[in-house]
């Protein structure tokens, strides 16, 4: 019995045992699900997520910036699902809006920051040497400042606004992925099917690139999934702050400070906004925490989101 | 164990001019929009802006060593902004503030007993709380205090502090008109009461933070331990529980849990500058905080030097614990 790349198992025509009846692929993930209600739970999450940043600006039922002196500090009703803020905007237009802002920043953040470092961590785990050692120590180095300080760094270099904070987010990723790859690379390389295909005579980029990223796909999810978890918390704190999006745009972290000065008369006004954080930073780190589980326990530990 | 500690002492003037050197880089080679802009406000005259330029000496190269295209290639300033900021670094004068014109070094040191209030007390409240429930977690495996840990320290790494810290506030004074303390730092030995109450909702929100990861690899490491033929020894010969699991299982699943101290540390630190921020806490943090708003470059590299010191400390000081934890660890 041999177990190929892609997960398929062959089993010689001596072997008379039965087999297993050949499951769906739906089924199979239908079992995955009930072994992990958890998992399953965050992933509806954060499809939900997905979804409602995609769309959710069509769903709102008042333009989310809009002003209306009349309608001040409502509680939630039917009307105003989340109730209204202290300009009488819409809290859950805003929060749907919000759910956009992030969906675009968590992405901007991935393609600029956990792309490059997912290549980066593959490429020092894979060939090690000084390159190997550079990186580390430079993620090293990152890591063991307290992660608000950098931030705060960045921001006085550059200045207040998305666009910082989408940089400083991005190196953040960079490093955060180019770590866990790494230790995943390292793995790999060891493994039958590297030696097997590189003795057929495969070119080095092309072991990399149709053998061994294949293979690493799933640890690339679980990146993924910490990766935006982080992504998300950045924006939200440094919006919280003042130093993020600009004032008025409804990012959850900056409507929660404005909600704050009023919080204690009208509750709402935090709890919305920071119920949405919470609920997607927990159900992406989640995500990560069940994949890594279902695929490596050895991974444990290396994965997980940094303030 | 000296000579290791000397030595390790040694780099810390390396690290931190290289950290200087960085944070020179990042806050005046690569500024997208003029500092002189910053500090004269959008109302300035260019004579004015000319006079700020010159006052703080932003028309100096940067760094006392330039490149050029020609031999022989390098150029020596002689007075740049680098080596005017490292002679005054050195004798121990970080300059002035540009938004008050006050010292950075009295400021910073007027503000620091409120921080080390807060880092102090949270660090305190994380370590008490992830190791007593790391260990029951562990001691009571697939009870409900264990399912409740676990789920506890995956909220504390997932809910953002500045949530938790405004619900803290608002909740109480919402359902019992409870009002908490701002800004104003009281001494604890003057006025304790006043004191605990102004930093107990930055203790109990920072101090959650930091203890989640603490939790779980208290929890993880104590499984390994107790499963162990030493600690099941210990059991047969008939010592007390208590005995059996601080003695036996804790000092021997000690390494681990001194680093993970350590990231705590470092977690909380971050996180002051969040709690003084939304409880007015007048300490670093908040200077931080404000001085990046106003983009007060002499306080953001003196913080900078600051805090890499402290990270290199927290580190050494870690390593060195390892020998009392486990004294086969020995340093050369």
């Amino acid at each position: 019995m041999a177990t190929l790349a892609d997960g398929s198992v062959t089993v010689g025509a001596e072997e008379s045992w039965e087999l297993p009846k050949n499951r769906s692929r739906l089924s199979q993930l239908g079992r995955l699900a009930r072994d992990n209600p958890v998992g399953a739970i965050a992933l509806l999450v954060v499809i939900g997520f997905v979804i409602l940043g995609l769309i959710g600006p069509t769903l709102s039922p008042y333009p989310p910036k809009e002003l209306d002196a009349g309608s001040r500090y409502l509680g939630p009703s039917s009307s105003h699902l989340f109730g209204t803020t202290r300009f009488g905007q819409d809290l859950f237009s805003r929060v749907l809006a919000g759910a956009r802002i992030d969906l675009k920043f968590g992405a901007i953040v991935l393609v600029l920051g956990f792309v490059p470092g997912t290549a980066l961590g593959i490429v020092s785990g894979y060939f090690g040497r000084w390159v190997d050692y550079l990186i580390q120590r430079s993620g090293e180095a990152w890591a063991a400042f307290p992660q608000l300080f950098l931030l705060l760094t960045f921001v006085a270099a550059f200045g207040p606004g998305l666009q910082t904070v989408e940089i400083v987010a991005a190196i953040g990723a960079l490093f955060g992925g180019s770590r866990i790859m790494r230790v995943v690379a390292l793995v790999e390389k060891q493994k039958e099917y590297v030696v097997g295909a590189r003795s057929t005579g495969a070119s080095e980029f092309r072991l990399l690139w149709r053998h061994v990223l294949p293979n690493i796909m799933p640890y690339i999810l679980v990146g993924l999934s910490s990766v935006f978890a982080a992504a998300v918390l950045v924006e939200a704190t440094l919006s919280f702050l003042g130093l993020g999006v600009s004032p008025g745009d409804p990012s959850w972290g900056a409507d929660l400070s404005i909600g704050v000065g009023a919080g204690s008369t009208y509750p709402w006004l935090v709890i919305f906004p920071g119920a949405a954080i919470s609920l997607v930073v927990l159900a992406f780190n989640l995500l990560g925490d069940t994949l890594r589980d279902i695929l490596d326990p050895r991974l444990r530990g290396s994965t997980g989101p940094r303030r | 164990m000296w000579r290791y500690t000397l030595r390790r002492l040694s780099f810390l003037p390396i690290i931190l001019i290289v950290v200087s050197i960085l944070v020179f880089v990042l806050l005046r080679v690569l500024p997208t929009s003029d500092i002189a802009d910053v500090i004269g406000g959008q109302n300035a005259t260019p004579e004015q802006k000319a006079a700020i330029r010159a006052r703080y000496h932003l028309n100096d190269p940067i760094f006392p060593i330039s490149f050029t295209g020609s031999a022989p290639f390098v150029e020596v300033q002689k007075n740049s902004q680098y080596s005017r900021w490292l002679v005054d670094a050195l004798r121990g004068d970080f300059g002035k503030t540009y938004t008050s014109q006050k010292s950075v070094r009295s400021e910073f040191f007027r503000r620091f007993p409120a921080s080390f209030e807060v880092v102090a007390l949270s660090l305190l409240f994380s370590v008490i709380l992830g190791i007593s429930f790391g260990i029951i977690s562990a001691m009571y495996r697939n009870s409900p205090i264990d399912y409740f840990v676990r789920i506890f320290a995956v909220f504390g790494t997932s809910i953002p502090e500045f949530f938790l810290l405004s619900l803290l506030i608002i909740i109480p004074s919402y359902l019992w008109n409870y009002s908490q303390p701002v800004g104003g730092y009281v001494s604890i030995f003057s006025d304790p009461w006043t004191n605990l109450r102004l930093f107990l909702p930055a203790t109990i929100i920072l101090g959650i933070g930091g203890s989640a990861g603490l939790m779980r690899l208290v929890r993880t490491t104590m499984l390994e331990v107790l499963r162990s033929d030493y600690v099941r020894t210990a059991k047969a010969k008939g010592l007390r529980q208590r005995t059996v699991i601080l003695t036996h299982a804790l000092r021997n699943a000690g390494t681990p849990i001194l680093t993970a101290i350590g990231s705590a540390f470092i977690l909380v630190f971050g996180g002051s500058v969040v709690a003084e921020r939304v409880l007015s806490i007048d300490g670093n943090g908040l200077f931080l905080f404000q001085s990046t708003f106003s983009r007060d470059l002499p306080v953001i590299q003196f913080l900078a030097i600051y805090t890499a010191t402290v990270v290199v400390l927290v580190n050494l000081v870690v390593d060195l614990s390892y020998a009392f934890a486990d004294p086969r660890v020995t340093y050369r």
